[in-house]
């Protein structure tokens, strides 16, 4: 059961990829249809599993990335339904497949331990992870940006000048991406510290690492430092385009490394 | 009944016939009236572009395409002789060849154009309209649409500009998106400036400003294009303003260097910009283009886009060419599908009325039967029919050949004595009035 998203999403991103090399109309349906259908079973499955574990699955690195593909995939199709524009579509479905292996690999929800039963749990890892989706776009835009400002600037009019939308609503989608992204990745962060304040006296070990020389938490707060820079150099000194481009790739793979290195093998605060 | 198409075109006639020939002028539905008022074709539509003027109709007879290969010379006023060599005429499946092609543009002047889509749009409304369509041009109409559709969505046809002028249009348009909130300096105010500058005016862009040395001409040109004239030495603050910038002056050295470009990036906090260089020799250093977010594009730059999305569009003809052989072997199924039906049709409707009237004969001796036994006798009559019928239908239905079905409805007609009910239903009530009305 848990491999099924799994697949669906491959056959997506397979779709996606043919869509975008061929521009069939109906090759691009199937791949919305595949896509909407991964997300259903992805649906379902978070849904046994919830009932199952009787409590959201969100404890450990295995089923927070599967909530993160899952945010991830509805985040993406609200944004190909409300903007009929598919082309990212293949970037973010193989983004999607590569981060699905590790769930679907390591199925199973973890028992979740005293220290988490606080709802400001639940708000904590949902805040990030929706940060985290944003954030995973605002990086396929930022690619797809780059790739065609290289073929505009370079007059290699091609692959990706015939296929993506303008510059000027790449960067704009990617802006309004980050804003939210920011905003989640905010409230996350604050949520997370008024938790870890709050579960200061437990005998957990886990609780007691909490500080700001727990890598996961450093790393998380470098993030958010770049993520407030690129708010901030775009309102103020002009960081729009390819250096907002730039950035937002740069600062999601710092999120990627804390979400999944960090995450697995360097934390002492959050391996739960 | 039958689908004709007759007409020429760039192809085959010179620009001054094609004008005199011209539908549109006197409008294509007095056209539409003149021909219905002369019996010519059942339903009808008339297409008149610049390069073209055709009229599709559906007549009982060949002499159809005779009639209206003369009404061109009459309805315009031309000798006859004059026409006639440069007509040509599609027959049945032709004419939805012909159609397909003309609205996926692989019959246009320059391959691939869109603008033809919505020409053959227009001119089925307007017979539509005017209720000249019926069954054979709708469906024969709405398959051409779906043609010129799949044919841009589906292959590269249509796609890239093949002037200079709507190559960088289309490059502005995937830098800037919209154009609309986007502001144009054009440097220089001749006939090159004058003419990228319609074509910029006619995306709607805020607004254009132009500077020339001679500040008199820059404001005939600003007159021209709705927009505002600067001085010369003024011109800094506009490259701030502005998104686009089109030169071409005659100047003999570059009038935007690096440094100049570098500071204005610098006060319009590197928004993007585009220049578009058309001026021989050069305007603007070559060296600006290195700068970040601007975008150099030169008329050779230009002429090269125009000569890949050529080549391109050669390429992608086989495609189109393909869509247009399914949905001409889609439309001809339907056309010799509809053209058997009504014969079997009125085949199965003379079966069930000799089965009834024998019933009905029979009524006396069966009325002493139990009504369970009648009902039988009702079932086993229309399974016997039903079954003698069968093959038949299917063979009938599975002739693909028109002079085939042409024949064998011939023969069903004669051996069942069908041609009063099926005259009943291809001549439709309203289908009569549509024309002759």
């Amino acid at each position: 059961m848990h491999l099924v998203p799994l697949l669906l999403y491959a056959a997506a991103a397979a779709a996606y990829v043919a869509h975008f090399a061929w521009r069939d109309p109906r090759v691009g349906r199937l791949a919305t249809a595949l896509m909407a259908g991964g997300v259903f079973a992805h649906t379902f499955l978070i849904g046994m599993q919830t009932v199952q574990a009787g409590h959201a699955p969100l404890v450990g690195t295995s089923a927070a990335i599967s909530a993160f593909v899952w945010l991830l995939g509805l985040s993406y199709l609200y944004i190909e339904l409300s903007s009929d524009e598919r082309s990212m579509g293949a970037f973010v479905a193989i983004l999607m497949v590569a981060l699905d292996v590790i769930p679907a690999l390591n199925p199973g929800v973890a028992p979740r331990p005293p220290v988490l039963q606080s709802p400001l749990f639940t708000v904590h890892v949902m805040s990030l992870l929706f940060a985290y989706a944003s954030f995973a776009l605002a990086c396929v835009l930022g690619v797809t940006y780059a790739l065609l400002f290289k073929e505009i600037k370079a007059k290699q009019l091609g692959f990706f000048y015939t296929r993506l939308p303008s510059l000027a609503s790449l960067d704009l989608m990617n802006s309004r991406a980050i804003t939210v992204g920011w905003a989640f990745l905010t409230l996350g962060v604050v949520v997370g510290g008024i938790w870890a304040w709050q579960v200061k006296g437990s005998p957990d070990p886990r609780a007691q690492a909490m500080s700001l020389a727990d890598p996961k938490i450093l790393v998380a707060l470098v993030s958010w430092g770049l993520y407030s820079f690129a708010l901030f150099a775009r309102k103020a000194i002009g960081w729009s385009g390819r250096r907002a481009a730039y950035l937002s790739g740069i600062a999601f793979a710092v999120v990627l490394l804390n979400f999944v290195l960090v995450g697995y093998f360097l934390t002492a605060s959050h391996n739960f | 009944m039958r689908l004709f198409a007759v007409g020429l075109s760039h192809r085959t006639a010179p620009v001054e016939l094609r004008e005199s020939v011209d539908f549109s002028r006197k409008g294509l539905d007095a056209a539409l009236a003149e021909l219905a008022s002369r019996g010519i074709g059942r339903e009808l539509v008339v297409l008149s572009t610049c390069n073209r003027a055709e009229i599709y109709a559906v007549g009982e007879t060949d002499e159809t395409a005779d009639h209206i290969g003369r009404f061109f010379s009459e309805y315009h006023d031309i000798p006859h002789a004059e026409v006639h060599q440069h007509l040509y005429v599609h027959r049945g499946p032709d004419v939805a060849r012909h159609l397909f092609r003309v609205a996926a543009g692989l019959d246009s002047l320059v391959v691939g154009e869109p603008q033809i889509l919505g020409q053959v749009k227009a001119a089925y409304a307007v017979a539509s309209d005017g209720q000249f369509t019926a069954a054979l041009t709708n469906r024969l109409f709405h398959s051409a649409f779906s043609v010129g559709k799949r044919v841009r969505s589906e292959t590269g046809l249509g796609e890239g500009a093949v002037s200079v002028s709507y190559a960088a249009i289309a490059l502005a348009k995937k830098i800037f998106g919209d154009l609309k909130d986007r502001a144009v300096l054009i440097l220089g105010a001749g006939e090159m400036a004058k003419l990228t500058g319609i074509h910029l005016q006619s995306q709607h862009v805020k607004q254009i400003t132009i500077a020339s040395r001679t500040f008199q001409t820059a404001q005939n040109l600003a007159e021209r294009l709705d927009g505002v004239a600067v001085a010369w030495d003024r011109v800094d603050a506009a490259l701030t303003a502005a998104d686009i910038i089109v030169t071409a002056t005659g100047a003999s050295e570059p009038v935007l260097t690096r440094s100049r470009v570098e500071e204005a990036m610098r006060s319009r906090r590197h928004r993007p910009l585009f220049i578009i260089d058309i001026a021989v020799p050069r305007d603007v250093d070559a060296a600006v283009g290195s700068l970040d977010q601007v975008f150099l594009y030169n008329i050779d730059d230009l002429r090269t886009i125009v000569q890949e999305n050529l080549a391109r569009r050669g390429a992608e003809l086989a495609r189109a060419e393909a869509i247009v052989d399914q949905e001409v072997a889609r439309y001809t199924a339907w056309m010799q599908s509809r053209e058997i039906v009504p014969t079997v049709v009125a085949l199965r409707q003379r079966f069930e009325a000799i089965r009834r009237a024998e019933l009905q004969r029979l009524e006396p001796k069966l009325a002493n039967l139990p009504p369970e036994a009648r009902s039988r006798i009702d079932e086993v009559t229309r399974l016997i029919v039903e079954k003698l019928l069968l093959t038949p239908t299917e063979q009938l239905k599975s002739v693909s050949d028109e002079a085939m079905i042409v024949a064998y409805a011939d023969a069903l007609n004669r051996l069942f004595s069908l041609a009063q009910d099926k005259d009943r239903d291809a001549v439709a009530p309203e289908e009569e009035s549509e024309v002759s009305s």
